[in-house]
This record gives C-alpha cells, structure tokens and sequence, in this order.
C-alpha cells in the first residue's frame, strides 16, 4: 500500500517556485513540470465533452456527430492533428473552435454569438461547451502527430498571414510575438516563454493545447491562449474565432508538424 | 453535487496501477471572495476497495487542492478485478466510483 | 478514342486547378494580413491606433531572418531621437523609491470587454523582462540584467540622460530593440521616467546594493 500522492497542485507549485533558481535549476523545473502534466484533472473535461458531443442539444435538438471536422462527419480520430484546415462549406479556413463555433450553430440551432460570448469560461467554474468539445475532440488525436498540410489557396494564405502577423508589431508596447517568443530561453519574471520560431517550441505549441489551467482550475484553449497575449500587448479585446487568430495557429501548427499531441496539457 | 470521478488501474504484473481524479472545489474555509469568505468544503474520507476489501481508508484535510489526484498501487491484483473508490465530504457528500483493472502496455 | 480523351481532358484541366495554389506574394499577404488585424478586434475608436502601426514600427516588423537595412536602422535611430521629450522641470533624476514601486508594477492600460483597466498609474513593466536587485528571483531575462547598474555606470549627469533617453525611447540606441518605447508611446509619462533612472543609477538604489 503506497503512500498517496495526494499533495495538492498549489502544495507542489509553490514548492517548485521556492526551489526554483534562473539559470541552474532549469532541469528541476522541467521535471516538476512533466509530472505536473501526467493525470492533471484537465481529463475530467474529457467526459464531459464526450456527453456534450452526444447528445442531442439545440434549437435543432441534433448531436454533434455529423460535424465534419476535416475527415468526414463523425470521423474524430485524427482529426484535430489536421487542423487549421479549409472546409468547402464555409469556404474558410477554420481551427477546431472556429469549426465547432460552425456546426454548433448549422447542425444543433444555436446562435454562433451566443456561444462565442460563453467560450471563454470563468476560473473555478464547470468550465464553457467550447472547451469541453474542444478537449474531447483534441482527445482523439491524442499520440498522433501534428499534420497541417497546405493544399488550398486559403490554406497558403492563412499560413503566410499568420508569419506576418506573428511578427506585426503594435500599440504602446512596441510588441509582436516574436519580441516574446522569438529566442530560445527566455521568460517573463518566473514563466518560462516558449521559442515558437523553433520547431521545439512550435511543435509545443500545436501539441499542449487545450490545456488545463493550474491557476484557473479550468481548461483553456488556443483562442483562449491568443485572448491573453494581446491582453497583456496591451491591444483591444480580440474578439472569438477570427481569422486573424486563425492565421496565427495555422502558421504555429503548420511549423509545429510532427510534434505528438497530448491532451490535456498542463500550464501553471 | 457529487461528480463522476476519472479512475484508471492497469495492470502492472501482480500490481494495479491506479490513479484517481475526483472532481471537487476542496474549499479551505479561508478564501475571500467579493461576497464574503467561501465556506470550509473538502472530501474528509476516501476509501479505496479491491474486490470488496478495504486497501486504502484516508482522511484528508482542506490542503488538499481542488479537483484532487490519488494514485495507490494495489498488489496481489488480476485483470478484471473491481476497484471501487468512495469519497465522503465535509457536508455529508458523498460518491463512489468503479473500474475493473484493465490490462497494462 | 473520344472517351479517353475527354477523360485525360478533365483529369489534365483538375491537375492544373489543383496544382494553383501557392504562397502569397508579399504585397497580398500584406494586405489580407492588415484585413485580418482590423477586423479581428472589438474597439472604441481612441483604441484604433493600438492596432495601428507608425512608422518604425512597420520597418521594425521584419518577418524571420529578415535583416534590418542601414538606412533603415538609421531612420529608426531619427525617429526615435526626434521623439524625445524631457520632463518640465528639467530633472532628469527623479525618487528612487518611487522608481522600485513601478519596476516591480506590470499593470495598467490593458483593455477587457471595451473598459481600460485604470490604476494610479501605469507599471513600468521593468521586472517582467529584466533582473533587478540582487537576490530578487521573481524576475524575467528577455532584457540584460540592470544588477548593479548605476555601480557599473556612475551617477553622472551624462549616464543620466543617456539612461533616460534608453527608457523613453529604446530605439535611439538600438533600432528595434524588443523594449518598448515606453515614453514615446505614452505608456509611461517623462515624470515617472525620471525616477525610473534615480532607480538604475542612485548608489542608495536597492539596484545598486
């Protein structure tokens, strides 16, 4: 009978940020960090996305089992690896919210505004539709490798848009991404930033998200993720599902390819 | 309202391998929020079966943090068998969840 | 004869459709770009020019290995110099104490569901990106440690305005630098510049300790 490893995850994070030391201790931080990741209680998003997926909800009373997310209707595993991808019926290039924002309101009736507003949920709460869907979905992919593949003109477009405006510097804090994420080694006070001009960093990126949040108690994703750089950018309120935010993840998991996908991640 | 846990045990020769994610806001009775301090609200007791036999009877305090994690090993164990786990909270809640253990990689 | 020809007809014209598609230009990847940023965002219009970039902000975002040209380098350093506003009172050296709070404040100006999150006064966001006293773990590398800055440099009327011009506008001395230009943009006023200095170079500093 083991002792149980039962030390809260403020317990264990405190410690790590006690023991913590800039330069030397980088290697005590990342394996803290792994076990961390191993069972965080981001999977208990999982299920609860299954069932929102299943069942029948909406105007419409419909599942989401006819939703094409790149592989036919009903085709999940692998899916998520795939995106950002175009779909002929929005003739848009879309990541897995934007698409699930798609067939969320063609499939089940409900009111794309409506569920944008919700997606982002509050720290301590049951956590959005959105971010439950997209964790279960992203589930599905998981030990698959990262596969965006340019094919349609869009495709190109939206890659070569996200490297422009990976790198658009703007407002009061001269900040693109690249000021951030542009060198290897580098954090902000104690987090460490990761190096997305690298295939290291780029294929993190693509492979962690979403990801349970320590200090919200929730899962957050990409959109989420995007939301709160330009927020700390000091830029105006970005809003849900955009292309512009659609560029930058196709560019970032375009240049994340083969990475492994493991999902739930796990951010402090 | 007592959640469904997530409990994974595979089998790792004679050994489950067990790991439990409950999910539960483990209120330490100190949190302030705009409306006042959040009541005391945290799982006491939980108590881990193998086929019936108690393996695992802990009580727990409120520095357990939110949405807690317990991994056990449970030896003398064989696929299939039952492994049942119960949390009892502060207020009287109560859930209990089971999984046969399933074969490991 | 008819049939197959049709056929390699058809499969010959979808090769060619599929086969189109290919990177952008610079100029159209430009513009679908600048698109994309303005209608991504909610704003009042005081907050466009958030979105808006002058002038060396266009030439500082070179996109990956694209180098900075000299003539452009030299334009920045121009605009940058030109930029520059010193406090009324003609102080250059301002509280040092004061100096410490706004070091270690990463707060102010950042905009959530249209409102401007206003505090006293806006962070100087200094801790975020570069050490500061020694000992102090909780602070960023992006920029040079400023550890014992002024013990390094002296206190002199000429580190002074050089480390004041560096905080209002940090491309004077190095076009592009990833430092904000904190004064020239108005994110921090040429008062609170001045204590920012007496931080780095005043011997009592915490900094220099």
């Amino acid at each position: 009978m083991e002792i149980m490893r039962g030390a809260g995850f403020t317990a264990g994070v405190m410690l790590l940020v006690t023991l913590s030391l800039p330069a030397a201790a980088q290697n005590d931080l990342s394996v803290g960090r792994k076990m961390l990741v191993e069972d965080n209680p981001g999977e208990l998003w999982i299920d609860q996305g299954k069932d929102l997926y299943y069942q029948k909800r909406g105007p419409k009373k419909a599942s989401l089992e006819q939703c094409d997310f790149g592989m036919g209707p009903g085709k999940l595993e692998g899916a998520a690896a795939r995106l950002p991808r175009y779909f002929a019926d929005t003739d848009r290039v879309e990541d897995l919210e934007s698409r699930l924002l798609t067939c969320m309101s063609t499939l089940q009736g409900f009111d794309k505004n409506e569920v944008a507003k919700k997606a982002i949920s509050s720290p301590r709460s049951r956590g959005s539709d959105i971010e439950a869907l997209a964790l279960f979905i992203t589930s599905k992919s998981n030990g698959m490798k990262v596969n965006v593949t340019l094919s349609h003109q869009k495709e190109y477009d939206a890659y070569k848009a996200g490297e422009y405006l990976f790198y658009r510097r703007s407002g009061q804090t001269d900040f693109s991404c690249d000021q951030c994420h542009g060198e290897a080694n580098k954090r902000i006070r104690l987090q460490d930033l990761l190096h997305m001009t690298s295939a290291a960093g780029a294929q993190e990126v693509a492979s962690t998200w979403p990801a349970y949040r320590g200090a919200h108690y929730v899962v957050r994703t990409m959109q989420w993720r995007l939301n709160d750089c330009v927020w700390q950018m000091r830029l105006p309120d970005l809003k849900y599902g955009t292309d512009y935010s659609i560029a930058l993840t196709t560019f970032l998991n375009r240049r994340g390819n083969d990475a492994v996908i493991q999902v739930p991640g796990f951010k402090r | 309202m007592a959640e469904p846990m997530k409990i994974r045990a595979t089998l790792q020769g004679d050994t489950a391998d067990v790991r439990i994610l409950m999910r539960h806001p483990m209120e330490t009775g100190t949190r302030k929020t705009s409306s006042g301090v959040v009541p005391l609200h945290f799982i006491q007791s939980v108590v881990v079966q193998h086929n019936g036999k108690t393996v695992l009877d802990v009580q727990w305090s409120q520095a357990i943090s939110r949405d807690p994690f317990l991994g056990l090993r449970v030896k003398g164990a064989k696929l299939g068998d039952k492994i049942s786990v119960t949390w009892t909270d502060n207020k009287g809640d109560k859930r209990t969840d089971e999984v046969s253990v399933a074969a490991g990689s | 004869m008819n049939i197959n020809k049709t056929k390699w007809m058809i499969f010959g014209v979808a090769v060619i459709v599929a086969g189109c598609a290919t990177y952008p230009d610079q100029a159209t990847t430009k513009l679908m770009a600048e698109k994309m940023v303005y209608d991504a965002f909610t704003f009042a219009p005081e907050h466009k020019k958030r979105l808006d970039q002058d002038r060396s902000q266009q030439i500082c975002s070179k996109i990956g290995d694209a180098k900075l040209t000299n003539e452009e380098a030299a334009e920045v350093v121009k605009l940058a110099r030109a930029s520059i506003k010193y406090p009324a009172s003609g102080n250059l050296v301002g509280n040092w104490k004061e100096g410490d709070k706004l070091a270690h404040n990463g707060a102010g100006d950042r905009i959530r569901n249209g409102k401007v999150e206003k505090r006293k006064e806006n962070g100087a966001l200094c801790q975020n990106c570069h050490a500061l006293a020694p000992g102090e773990i909780n602070v960023g590398n992006v920029g040079p440690s400023l550890t014992g800055y002024g013990k390094q440099r002296g206190n002199s009327e000429a580190i002074a305005k050089y480390t004041y011009e560096k905080i209002y506008n940090a491309w004077v001395v190095f076009p592009c630098s990833n430092m904000p230009r904190l004064g020239a943009t108005g994110h921090l006023t040429p008062e609170q510049i001045t204590h920012m200095v007496a931080f780095l170079i005043d011997p009592q500093s915490p900094i220099n300790k």
